[in-house]
């Protein structure tokens, strides 16, 4: 039985060479470490531990070892759905910092996905921000734009921008300046429960094509089974929503702009297309028609649905490879009889593409994190300590750091990491990482807008709750977020 | 002319038996020194934030600029906000959050009070337990709620399905017609405590002697529950409303926590949409413009708090 039905499949498609085509698009891309238009999980694995690293002594060269001097440093750390694997990098990285970095005072703090963005631009009102900060990819251009960021690009701490994925460096780009550096990149997969689709009368080994289809499998789980089909995530300020809904609109040929073009200009709103309109209706069909979804979905994040998908209560969810791992440490704290049926379910958890729309189109949101350097007026104290900063930018973005921080679920925002022996390591022990690896192809960028984070974050969830609830009709819902985004765009 | 310096005049003025209120600020210059260093802070914490939030309304802040970047536009933020469907939507999620988890914690907790006001077997227990709710932090509570509550596998929801009392649990914070109501549920489970201690304070006030003298004429339970306690706890009860009040206009930890004002911006209130405009949409103006329209909301309920205390204070001087 195959476990995961990727192989050959990864390039196939124009869609997917143009997307890829998006995804290189820059001028700076000279000779890069790895060879995108090669990108298979055979050629990942090719060149999976071809070359070692020196991080500290790479790191010396842009940051002396014995620099004195004091940091503060605020990142997304890691939160509630992540799992323990990752905890332990993240301390271990700040451990090694301070062994390689003995005279640097290091203040660190770490603050989950949904809060950061709140707590750092109040922070950065009172002038009181920290002197670094590692961001979610959707928030580069938005502080960079309002000229809170020093420009920052790989070569200033010793890469080159050619060491990054073209698409990630998009994000921290604003008028043709670089204020940051991609520590990460990653593509969500789509993950099913075999069991549970056998058991309901689906082909147990194979995934739902399209995004109609998954609207079919999750009717008939639910109506075989009496369970939820798929985990829908609708709740409003939280990524996870639309970490899970952009890729089924994209799918369908939908979009906030164009930002699913090669080249995309972001000027003609298109939430309200025939498209847009019609990835919304498959979310309302599923929920509203079909009842077919978790009732809980517009309050629940994705650490809601990975407890319903552990107890056998879900058959179908998009997310990292990490859930495997998360789905290991539940287990492990499941007690008695608890335990069996978790491991049933792990033993069942198959990984795959995430669905097309109906004319074929496959895409993810091409997501990840970048760290950024404050100019000294936003900064408490009024100063930065700019050695300092570009040491620990230095460590996190290196090839070996920048995979080991997204070890589990992630995957390395240097591209040199995949070159490394600990992403050898990774292919042996982390189980579905192939399909991350697959799907980063079918990558697409948020719109790289100042505006995005509130289009993302509150107009999108706002448009699935009015439609879910019935609050609006999905014509409605979907014009009505159009519009917003249009207010918003016009600086209303 | 008699020329007469500063420093002599100033001396001259504030001699006792001068002036009336300059002695009496004389006499009580010590009480004053004390004062004034929470005053100071007051006027820091307080009185800076007040301005600024009062000046800031009256600015366009476009979420794309800094704000230093502002513009003035009058009073521009405040007609924006009256002719929004959206103000007119969460000010009426506010008023019933607001007077029901008011009217109903009160109610209850005078209710609870009655009862533990008598002495029974387990009175001391009983009074520990119903503060609880109190005592528990607000955010634990959201959370423990969220799950009680949970549409998919809340603990109501599988008590209701094991019963046969229900086929699917119920949805009480994915709809837009419960969330409201079930989040005021928890507003009064954690409130309620409060009205029932000031409340029993209150009791203790009430003569034994009335109620006896009451009791001898044969007045019945209820009337002298009506003529003789109730009387007694009209300042009680009214400060207990305020102070309710005001604290649930100011509620923001259960909404936020338990549905971030959804769905469908179904249990928004005044607080948690200030904070999404002004912190999540960046809409530091409107918001700004918002809080000034609670600010005066909170300090008409803040004077009728003030005189109902003074008509306490004076109650019991002429007493």
């Amino acid at each position: 039985m195959t476990r995961i039905t990727l192989g050959s499949a990864v390039l196939r498609g124009t869609v997917a060479t143009a997307l890829m085509a998006s995804l290189m698009s820059t001028s700076a891309l000279g000779a890069p470490p790895v060879d995108l238009s090669k990108w298979s999980p055979e050629y990942v694995r090719s060149i999976a531990g071809t070359q070692d690293f020196d991080t500290a002594a790479d790191c010396a060269k842009v940051t002396p070892l014995d620099y004195k001097g004091r940091l503060t440093f605020w990142y997304q750390g890691v939160f509630e759905g992540d799992p323990d694997l990752l905890r332990q990098y993240y301390k271990e990285f700040f451990e090694t910092f301070r062994k390689t970095y003995p005279n640097i005072q290091l203040e660190e703090q770490a603050l989950t996905y949904n809060d950061l963005l709140d707590k750092f631009r109040t922070a950065l009102l009172g002038n009181a921000a920290p002197m670094a900060v590692r961001l979610q990819i959707l928030g580069g251009t938005e502080f960079a734009s309002k000229g809170y960021l020093e420009p920052l690009k790989p070569e200033d701490v010793g890469y080159s921008t050619d060491d990054f994925w073209p698409g990630a460096m998009k994000a921290v780009t604003w008028e043709d300046v670089t204020y940051g550096i991609p520590t990460n990149n990653e593509t969500m997969a789509f993950i099913w429960n075999a069991d549970i689709f056998k058991r309901a009368g689906l082909d147990p080994d194979k995934p739902p094509a399209t995004w109609d289809d998954v609207v079919k499998y999750s009717k008939q789980i639910h109506d075989k089974l009496g369970i939820a089909g798929y985990g829908l995530v609708a709740r409003k300020n939280a990524g996870n929503t639309p970490y899970r809904f952009m890729p089924q609109l994209w799918a369908y040929g939908g979009g906030v702009f164009d930002e699913a073009t090669a080249n995309p200009t972001y000027e003609e709103v298109q939430l309200g297309s025939p498209q847009s309109k019609a990835a919304l209706q498959a979310s309302y069909d599923m929920y509203v028609r079909d009842k077919s979804v978790p009732v809980s979905a517009l309050t629940n994040q994705q650490a809601d649905n990975q407890p319903l998908f552990l107890a056998g209560q879900l058959g179908m969810m998009i997310s990292h490879p990490s859930d495997y791992d998360v789905m290991l440490d539940l287990q492990k704290k499941a007690t008695g009889t608890d335990k069996d049926k978790a491991q049933t379910v792990i033993d069942n958890m198959r990984y795959g593409l995430i669905p097309t729309g109906p004319d074929g189109k496959r895409a993810v949101v091409f997501g990840g994190s970048n760290i950024h350097i404050l100019k000294p007026e936003y900064v408490e104290g009024g100063k930065v300590d700019e050695p300092a900063a570009k040491a620990i930018i230095c460590m996190w973005a290196s090839p070996e750091w920048s995979l080991k921080m997204a070890y589990a679920g992630s995957n390395p925002g240097n591209l040199n990491g995949f070159k490394t022996k600990w992403m050898k390591e990774r292919l042996d022990n982390i189980e579905f990482l192939d399909v991350t690896t697959s799907m980063l192809p079918y990558g697409i960028p948020f719109p790289a807008l100042p505006q995005s984070p509130e289009i993302m974050n509150i107009i999108v969830p706002d448009m699935l709750q009015n439609a879910l609830t019935g609050a609006m009709t999905v014509d409605q819902a979907a014009d009505d977020a159009a519009q917003k985004v249009k207010d918003l765009m016009g600086g209303l | 002319m008699t020329i007469v310096t500063g420093k002599a005049e100033a001396r001259r003025i504030l001699q006792p038996g001068k002036s009336g209120l300059l002695r009496k600020i004389w006499e009580h210059r010590a009480d004053y020194a004390y004062v004034l260093p929470a005053i100071a802070v007051m006027l820091i914490v307080i009185a800076y934030p007040i301005y600024y939030t009062i000046e800031l309304s009256f600015f366009k802040t476009p979420p794309g600029l800094q704000l230093r970047d502002k513009t003035f536009i009058g009073f521009d933020n405040y007609t924006t906000i009256l002719a929004s469907r959206v103000f007119w939507k969460v000010t009426w999620n506010t008023l019933i959050w607001t007077v029901g988890s008011t009217f109903i914690s009160f109610v209850l907790g005078f209710a609870a009070a009655l009862a533990l006001h008598r002495d029974f077997i387990g009175r001391g227990v009983l009074r520990a337990v119903l503060i609880v709710p109190w005592v528990i932090s607000a955010v634990a509570a959201s959370y423990i709620w969220r799950w009680i509550y949970h549409s998919d596998f809340g603990i109501i929801g599988a008590v209701l399905v094991g019963l046969g009392l229900a086929d699917r649990p119920p949805n009480f914070i994915d709809s837009v017609s419960t969330v409201l109501p079930s989040l005021i549920v928890v507003n009064i489970w954690r409130e309620f405590p409060f009205a029932m201690i000031m409340m029993m304070a209150g009791l203790q006030t009430v003569p034994e002697q009335l109620l006896s003298a009451a009791k001898v004429d044969g007045a019945s339970a209820w009337q002298r529950f009506w003529h003789v306690t109730f009387p007694h706890l009209r300042n009680v009860s009214t400060v207990t409303i305020l102070l309710l009040a005001v604290a649930n206009f100011n509620s923001f930890i259960i909404p936020w926590i338990m549905t971030g004002g959804g769905p469908s911006n179904a249990s928004h209130i005044w607080i948690t949409h200030i904070y999404e405009l002004a912190f999540g949409r960046q809409l530091w103006g409107v918001a700004s413009a918002y809080s000034v329209l609670l600010f005066l909301i909170l300090m008409t309920l803040g004077y009728f708090y003030v005189r109902a205390l003074s008509g306490n204070e004076r109650k019991e001087g002429s007493a």
